[in-house]
């Protein structure tokens, strides 16, 4: 599937800022099952430098300066994206989650795929017992690694609510989980917490997801803003798969990869740090269009 | 053969010997360091407790309060970090604990430790290379990548990047506790930003005055060469060939500021926080009231997870937004590396036997304590198997169940339940515990308050930098001990002592000093540039101290005009009126409706009233303990006597004449400090700020009484205020022998440049130091400060006493604080824009 995507980001201030720096990921990853064909920046006002970089996960960050007076600051990305991801065959061939964890810890590899990096706390994921409390009846001993998220998956779909006024960014995830409501980031970390606490790799995953369902599917939630994901590491054999909480699916060819990361903080989409005092409102607008 | 007092001389000796050890029992099962199992002293004591006994009990007690004494002088304390509240820079704050009894070792057996310290600090600065690097010991299986992953100091973004001055590790210290089978063992490492070394320092300079002779004749290892190896360590790395040397603290409110304002000062380093330094074309550099100045070695004191928001932690403030790719481009040294306090876990620690062989082909000359890490079956195994014999610890840090700190957990304590517990946790998530042996250290003997020892628990924190000869080792060390015979728990945060450690040598040592031979000293009169961050605290003590001393004379004449038997006087009571009117405008006394002495009270001592004297010396005392380095021990405890005689934590309201006379004595005090300033205080960058401050605020302040008391109609009454206000009632009659008239008093108040009491004098001083302040222009017009403070002073020493209403005196005012932000914005807050652009 061919997609044309728009991210636009807008930035209002209450009183000009004198100085302002951002780190954008907001680039597409090109990875297997996913090629980027185009991918450009656009800045308002004109960036006093930009530097482009590609993170340890493999992301591509790009930093912002601006040295100007603005009282509005626009980031918008295009790009051009083909998904063709195999997806999972009917059978499961995946191995008892047990022997997934010990081959987890007994990674010999520090490479950024390697699952010993989305095996412990992060920033925005402590290994919250109630979080592992909630995900155990999911992995009953011996169950294989890919049945067991399955299940978390549909249990989750149908336990929490998507509520965007239930929480916002900083919330933490253990109280997304106690009041059974949030949107795809608090879901996303929710599950992270759960399956790591029982000893299962799990990363974040942010991007997008088709704006307009094929002929007679129902729209997707958070199809209008940035969406978020989870992968989880089935072994050597499998590698990662990606399931989407929110929308109780296998993340395949609706979803588009933009970073992959630990939790929220490695992949947020804008970071900012402007000099200045006084309020700021932000607008968020994606728009992703498959053109087939 | 000995005469009688000789004899009579050895009798005293055994006694004191007998009296100082008739408390000391050593503990069962442990090493004692002074006593062997067979109750002898051991050697490396005899020449230590003989040259002890040889003092008199009183001398002994005199020694003793000395070396506290150098202590408490010096500043330095440490914070206790539970205690610590974010809104006062004074909270938590303890004095330093120095047990007086130093630990001795024989250098044979220092060889060892030396020996081994140094090995370690070798095999861990290799690991770090291999893991931000090629990664071979992980991929060839001698070190499971999990147990580098789960450490909060893996800094990932490092991955490959360059080691600017090729070290990731320029000090390292290890702690170290003595088995009960006499051999050495390391309890933990310390690489992110090991600290202590100055405490030790310290403990050493105050031991040294205090027992001059002793430590002569002990042949005590010195210390100082061992900084000077860190220091040439730290500019061998460097760029440049002079470079500049900054110590980066998380600032005041750190357990260990002290030592690293003191450490700055004794190593000659630049003290900075993350505020102070700023990227520019990919080098960092020091926003210093001279422009931005390059920062070629950054020695960091903040963890490595805050050093630069931009790649890693985001909501740091502690850092510099940038220093990651600075490092990448080698631009800047910052050692130790950011990334390496990811070698400090307790699950590496498990693997550094194994390492050792691998890595140097030799086994470690100093074991570590017994650990296996619960990430791998077998180890797990051999934890579950034994688990009442272990202790259970965090594999990385603290968060471990209910253990605070990550202390670890003795297993065989434990209630079933806890075990229970803590066996599923295992099970569950190996990766996140280690298993170590549990360990007895040994004891040493400390003095109690009764000139007895007694023996307690210790660990020894051993320092080795990177020199450009190889790895040197501190000869001593810090040297914690308990306060209980628990022989497991020894943290500074539970009230420990500290004892200095000497290294007994064979033969007399080497004088080395810090100090180049006196014909190769270069004379310098300045020192650096003084951080824009430092002056903005400087300027701002000079005013709050000056805002407090005119609080203090609308206090003490308002009460001495209510003590005045003519109170009743038509022109007294509204002049009391005026001054309590002040008082509530200044924001230092409750409404005009209360009772004039609630006012003065609350003025003195109301801490709750932001204007109060109280509440300014509070501020006072607050920027200058972020600058302390910069101020005289007299000065700062000038700065807590004030304090002490401001603040009260009774309501009772005292009489007329004791507000007056604390007033008068505050007063008196800040006289001293004045006084100190003016005669002791170097005329470097950092008095002018202080100066420059206080000039401004007393010029505002009498400007202020000026506008009150000094209208062309103002009655006699008035005028008789405004004199006192200004202290110069007698300079007035000596001159005039008329009475009180606007003319002449509003002359020596506003333009009388002989009076150091006038708007005049303040403003001329001003202009002088202002002028004197750096410029960095290029084009040789001047500054903006220097704009205003020269056309002030000229309008104002051209003006006449017949100009004067009070909105001529309102514009002095209002042209003084524009000044004043015109000096803050070109001098202390230089964002991100307005900065002039760099150089070095």
């Amino acid at each position: 599937m061919l997609y044309n995507i728009r991210h636009t980001t807008t930035y209002t201030y209450n009183s000009a800022v004198p100085f302002g720096r951002c780190v954008l990921r907001m680039f597409p990853r090109i990875e297997p099952g996913q090629t980027v064909m185009s991918s450009a920046l656009s800045i308002s006002p004109h960036a006093t430098e930009r530097r482009d970089s590609i993170c340890f996960f493999g992301n591509r960050v790009a930093s912002i300066t601006i040295e100007k007076p603005h009282k509005a600051l626009t980031v918008s990305v295009t790009s051009l994206v083909e998904v063709m991801q195999p997806g999972l065959v009917g059978l499961d061939v995946s191995q008892s989650w047990e022997v997934i964890r010990d081959e987890a810890a007994d990674s010999v590899s520090l490479d950024p795929s390697s699952p010993v990096h989305f095996l412990f706390q992060s920033r925005l994921v402590p290994i919250e017992p109630t979080a592992v409390a909630y995900a155990m009846p999911s992995f009953p001993p011996g169950r294989t690694v890919l049945d067991g998220i399955t299940d978390l998956m549909h249990r989750m779909k149908a336990d929490f609510i998507y509520d965007p006024k239930a929480t916002v960014v900083s919330t933490p995830l253990a109280q997304a989980l106690e009041n059974r409501r949030g949107v795809c980031q608090d879901f996303a970390h929710v599950m992270i917490s759960g399956l790591r606490g029982l000893g299962l790799p799990a990363a974040y995953v942010s991007g997008y997801l088709r704006t307009i369902p094929p002929p007679g599917k129902k729209r997707l939630e958070g199809a209008d803003a940035t969406h978020a994901w989870v992968s989880v590491w089935c072994g050597h054999g499998m590698g990662w798969v990606g399931l989407d909480p929110t929308n109780d699916i296998f993340a395949e060819n609706d979803h588009i990869v933009v970073a992959r990361g630990r939790d929220y903080a490695d992949v947020s989409p804008l970071d900012g740090v402007i000099v200045g005092s006084g309020g700021q409102s932000i607008d968020v607008k994606v728009d992703v269009e498959p053109l087939g | 053969m000995p005469n009688s007092r000789q004899l009579e001389s050895q009798r005293t000796k055994s006694d004191r010997r007998a009296r100082l050890l008739a408390n000391y029992r050593p503990l069962a099962g442990v090493h004692d360091e002074l006593v062997s199992p067979d109750g002898d002293i051991r050697p490396q004591w005899h020449a230590l407790l003989d040259e002890w006994t040889n003092l008199a009990p009183g001398e002994l007690t005199r020694r003793t309060a000395l070396a506290d004494r150098h202590l408490s002088d010096s500043g330095v304390s440490y914070r206790i970090r539970d205690e610590v509240d974010l809104d006062d820079m004074l909270s938590g704050e303890r004095s330093w604990p120095m047990s007086h009894m130093p630990l001795p070792i024989s250098e044979d057996e220092w060889r060892t430790i030396e020996a081994g310290v140094a090995q370690r600090a070798g095999l861990l600065e290799a690991v770090l290379r291999d893991i931000y690097g090629p990664a071979r010991l992980i991929s060839e299986g001698a070190l499971p990548a999990a147990a580098v992953t789960g450490s909060p100091d893996y800094l990932r973004p490092l991955h490959g990047a360059a080691v600017p001055g090729g070290q990731h590790l320029q000090m390292y210290a290890c702690d170290l506790g003595r088995g009960p089978d006499g051999k050495w063992w390391v309890l933990g490492d310390r690489t992110q930003a090991p600290s202590g070394a100055g405490y030790a320092l310290e403990n050493r300079l105050a031991m040294a005055r205090a027992f001059p002779d002793l430590y002569r004749a002990l042949n005590v290892e010195r210390l100082a060469s061992f900084f000077q190896g860190f220091r040439a360590g730290l500019v061998s790395g460097a760029r440049r060939a002079d470079p500049r040397i900054c110590l980066l603290t998380p600032g005041p409110l750190s357990e260990s500021y002290f030592e690293q304002a003191y450490l700055a000062r004794y190593l000659g380093f630049l003290l900075v926080e993350g505020g102070d330094l700023v990227m520019r074309n990919n080098l960092v550099h020091v926003r210093t009231i001279a422009g931005l100045k390059r920062a070629d070695v950054i020695w960091r004191r903040v963890d490595g997870d805050f050093t630069d928001p931009l790649e890693l932690n985001a909501s740091s403030r502690l850092g510099v937004a940038g220093l990651l790719h600075a490092i990448r481009q080698e631009s800047v040294v910052v050692a130790n590396g950011p990334g390496s306090g990811v070698v400090e876990s307790r699950a590496l620690m498990s693997f550094l036997p194994k390492l050792s062989r691998k890595v140097l082909g030799q086994d470690l000359l100093l074991p570590n304590i017994a650990t296996w890490w619960c990430g791998q079956p077998r180890e797990r195994k051999t934890v579950m198997d034994r688990i009442d014999e272990m202790a259970i610890a965090s594999a990385f840090r603290a968060d471990i169940r209910d253990a605070s700190d990550g202390e670890p957990l003795i297993m065989a304590e434990q209630g079933a339940d806890a075990r229970a517990e803590m066996i599923a946790a295992i099970q569950t998530r190996g990766v996140d515990f280690v298993g170590q042996e549990v360990v007895k250290i040994s004891t040493m003997p400390v003095l109690r308050d009764d000139g007895t020892l007694e023996p307690r628990p210790f660990a020894l924190r051993v320092y080795a930098t990177a020199t450009p000869d190889g790895w040197r080792v501190m000869p001593g060390g810090f040297c914690r001990t308990s306060d209980r015979l628990d022989a497991r728990a020894v943290t500074m945060r539970e009230g420990a002592r500290s004892s200095d450690v000497w290294v007994l040598s064979e033969k007399p040592v080497d004088q080395v000093t810090l100090l180049p031979p006196p014909d190769q000293i270069q004379i310098r009169r300045v020192v650096g540039n003084l951080p824009s961050r430092v002056a903005d605290n400087l300027f701002w003590l000079g005013r709050y101290l000056e805002r407090a001393e005119g609080v203090l004379r609308l206090t003490r004449t308002l009460l001495g005009r209510m003590i005045d038997a003519d109170s009743r006087m038509p022109g007294q009571q509204d002049a009391v009126k005026r001054l309590s009117g002040m008082l509530v405008a200044w924001g230092a006394a409750p409404g005009a409706r209360a009772p004039a002495m609630r006012q003065a009270f609350a003025a003195l001592h109301g801490l709750d009233h932001y204007g109060s004297a109280a509440a300014c010396i509070r501020e006072a005392k607050r920027t200058a303990s972020v600058t302390r380095e910069r101020l005289s021990v007299d000065a700062w405890r000038l700065v807590g006597d004030l304090t002490r005689r401001l603040e009260r934590d009774t309501d009772d309201v005292p009489t007329e004449g004791e507000g007056y006379e604390t007033a008068d004595r505050a007063l008196r005090d800040l006289a001293a400090f004045s006084g100190l300033a003016e005669e002791n205080m170097n005329r470097g960058a950092g008095w002018r700020f202080l100066e420059i401050g206080r000039r401004v605020e007393r010029a505002i302040t009498t400007c202020r009484f000026a506008r009150q008391f000094g209208d062309q109609a103002a009655p006699a009454e008035h005028l008789d205020v405004l004199l006192d206000l200004i202290d110069s009632q007698i300079t007035y009659r000596s001159r005039y022998l008329v009475g009180l008239a606007f003319h002449p008093v509003i002359d020596m108040v506003l333009f009388d440049e002989y009076n150091p009491r006038s708007v005049a004098f303040q403003i001329a001083r001003l202009d002088a130091e202002v002028a004197a302040l750096p410029s960095v222009r290029d084009d040789g017009l001047m500054e903006m400060p220097r704009r205003l403070s020269l056309k002030l002073a000229a309008d104002v020493a051209t003006s006449r006493t017949d100009q004067v209403d009070r909105a001529f005196v309102l514009t002095i005012e209002q042209r003084l604080m524009g000044l004043s932000e015109a000096v803050a914005s070109r001098y202390f807050l230089q964002s991100g824009v307005d900065a002039p652009s760099p150089k070095s």
